[in-house]
């Protein structure tokens, strides 16, 4: 129940309706100006990255998958020329690249602001809206399952 | 790959943009040879944390060859003290599976949390421990190579001079053997000199020491920004000089977590001047008797720089007004009988100063390893 409430306030923070879309014409122009300031905010964490890569250093996404793309520099790259991208999504937001950059940027807080800018344009990932989706009918993230399967799961 | 994300490949450390074809990043040495035999001009990239453009793609027709998942650490032999990697593996990851023998390689560049050692031979890195251990080349065995036509060679030492330290021009490193040595007690100390013949006078000292790995040089501009200035006891602050120096055995005065802290300070300098606006870097190499001369051509331009003076490498750093100096500062250079690069390479930023005879040379080499003229077209030559 604490889950869907967060869940509820997350969603209408960001001005979507149930189905994870923006509603009517005038929401959809809100909704994209809105993103456009973030993405905005978003480039300006970055204004002076000077492109070093230390941060890939404890990036845990870069370490696993060994492609620039996914390291938070490649992130910085797209971020700077405000570009949205599902790989911002493959970020665990463990602040490990903060912690290296030399010069204490808030990489987090940039990829995190472009996310919100994608799910207010509709470009957030499929798979996370089928979770909403998912908790909002059965009350997990799993969908359906099988009634011993729910039983398992625990709120922290 | 999708437009978008090739960006990220159109760039290095070294800030330049440029235009890539395509980017592939090959799992295997045999995928690498089906690329680079199907493909027209390559690119290789390893961290992309060269200083110099060498792996920056150019006018759109440069496939970018990114070698990072080549990451496998192989073989130990123990017997001869190496082992074989694949170009793609970070060196610090090499450090840390190493921990295991009590062994490393000693080759330490600021970047070695990142850089790759296929990137680090092609620039024959050289980094702080240079006074000590020299460049990465002295601790390459062999390396495999695949040529323009897709071949795999094994180059041993005799050859070696062709692949390192020729950023990549003259065919793809896929794999080497290192060399390793055991992993010594370290301490350091942070010493303040207040004139530069003092520093050449120690430097000349603590080379003759064999319990000193590293002696590395922070100019006075960089050792105000870092906050090292402090009031003698007349209250008055005067500006120095600062050396870090790093001992092989308990004669530093900091330990464990304060020399750990040193070295983490030590790291960020070059990115911490860069974000201060000192973008450009350069990495001269000069004698250390003939060193203060350039040190004082940088004090008259306000130029911040520091270095690993153990070996005669300085970085001065020029913010944007001041990179109109640095044909003056090359010109010094070669007229104290330097080199213009001492470690980062030629690249693209550096092309235009390496000298007629050295481009001869430079360009014999290039025609006897890829006569199809495959590799880094626009680098170095
Ligand atoms: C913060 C920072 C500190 C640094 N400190 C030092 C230092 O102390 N000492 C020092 O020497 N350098 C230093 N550098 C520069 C850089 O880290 C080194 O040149 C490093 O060796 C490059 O490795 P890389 O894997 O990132 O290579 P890349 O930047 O990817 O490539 C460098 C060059 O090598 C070529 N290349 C890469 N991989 C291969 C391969 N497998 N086969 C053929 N060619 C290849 C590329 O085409 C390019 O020309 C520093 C850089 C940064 C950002
Ligand atoms: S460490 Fe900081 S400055 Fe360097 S590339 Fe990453 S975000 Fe940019
Ligand atoms: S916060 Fe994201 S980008 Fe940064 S280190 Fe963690 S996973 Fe990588």
């Amino acid at each position: 129940m604490i889950l869907l409430n967060v869940l509820r306030v997350i969603m209408v923070k960001n001005k979507i309706t149930e189905a994870g879309r923006p509603a009517d014409s005038r929401q959809v122009a809100g909704a994209k100006i809105e993103a456009d300031n973030l993405m905005e905010e978003a480039s300006e964490v970055f204004d002076s990255c000077i492109k070093c890569g230390m941060c890939k250093s404890l990036c845990p996404v870069f370490k696993v998958l060994k492609e620039e793309q996914v390291s938070p520099r490649g992130k910085a790259i797209i971020l700077s020329d405000k570009i949205m991208d599902k790989i911002l999504f493959e970020c665990t937001f463990c602040k490990g690249c903060e912690r290296n950059c030399p010069l204490d940027i808030k990489i987090c807080d940039g990829v995190k602001k472009a996310r919100e800018a994608m799910v207010l344009r509709g470009k957030g990932l499929k798979s996370n809206e089928e979770m909403m989706e998912n908790i909002r009918k059965y009350g997990t993230p799993f969908g359906k399952g099988d009634k011993k399967d729910l039983e398992k799961l625990y709120c922290c | 790959m999708n437009k978008n994300l090739l960006k990220i490949y159109e760039t290095d450390a070294s800030q330049l943009k440029g235009k890539a074809l395509d980017v592939v990043i090959p799992k295997t040495i045999l995928e690498v040879r089906n690329i680079v035999a199907k493909s027209r001009r390559i690119v290789p990239r390893g961290g992309g944390t060269g200083l110099a453009g060498g792996c920056v793609p150019q006018n759109g027709v440069d496939l970018v060859l990114d070698l990072s998942k080549l990451d496998i650490i192989g073989s130990y032999d123990k017997e001869r003290r190496t082992i074989e990697v694949g170009a793609g593996v970070i060196l610090d990851e090499l450090q840390a599976y190493l921990m295991l023998y009590r062994l490393e390689f000693p080759v330490k560049p600021a970047s070695h949390a990142i850089a790759t050692i296929g990137g680090m031979i092609a620039t024959d890195a050289v980094g702080s421990r240079a006074v000590k251990y020299g460049k990465t080349s002295n601790w390459v065995k062999w390396v495999e190579i695949v040529d323009g036509y897709g071949n795999l060679h094994r180059k041993g030492v005799t050859e070696l001079s062709d692949y390192s330290g020729m950023e990549g021009i003259t065919g793809v490193i896929v794999k080497a053997c290192l060399k390793l040595a055991p992993i010594r007690k370290r301490s350091a100390s942070l010493v303040k000199v207040e004139n530069f013949d003092e520093v050449v006078a120690i430097v000349h000292k603590l080379k003759r020491d064999s319990s000193v790995s590293m002696v590395e040089l922070l100019g006075k501009q960089v050792s105000e920004m870092l906050g090292l200035f402090e009031p003698d006891e007349s209250g008055e602050v005067k500006s120095a000089y600062h050396l870090i120096i790093e001992y092989e055995d308990d004669s530093g005065m900091l330990n464990g977590k304060e020399y750990a802290e040193l070295f983490e300070m030590r790291d960020k300098i070059g990115p911490m001047l860069s974000g201060g606006g000192y973008s450009r870097l350069e990495d001269p190499k000069i004698l250390l008797d003939k060193s203060d001369k350039l040190v004082s051509w940088f004090e008259e331009h306000g130029i911040p720089f520091f270095g690993h003076i153990g070996v005669g490498i300085f970085h001065p750093r020029f913010d944007h007004d001041q990179e109109k100096y640095i044909p003056e500062m090359i010109k010094l250079v070669k007229k104290l009988n330097g080199q213009i690069s001492g470690e980062h390479g030629i690249g693209i930023l550096k092309r235009k100063f390496v000298e007629i005879n050295d481009q001869k040379i430079l360009r014999n080499v290039k025609k006897r390893t890829d006569p199809e003229n495959k590799f880094n077209v626009g680098k170095v030559i």
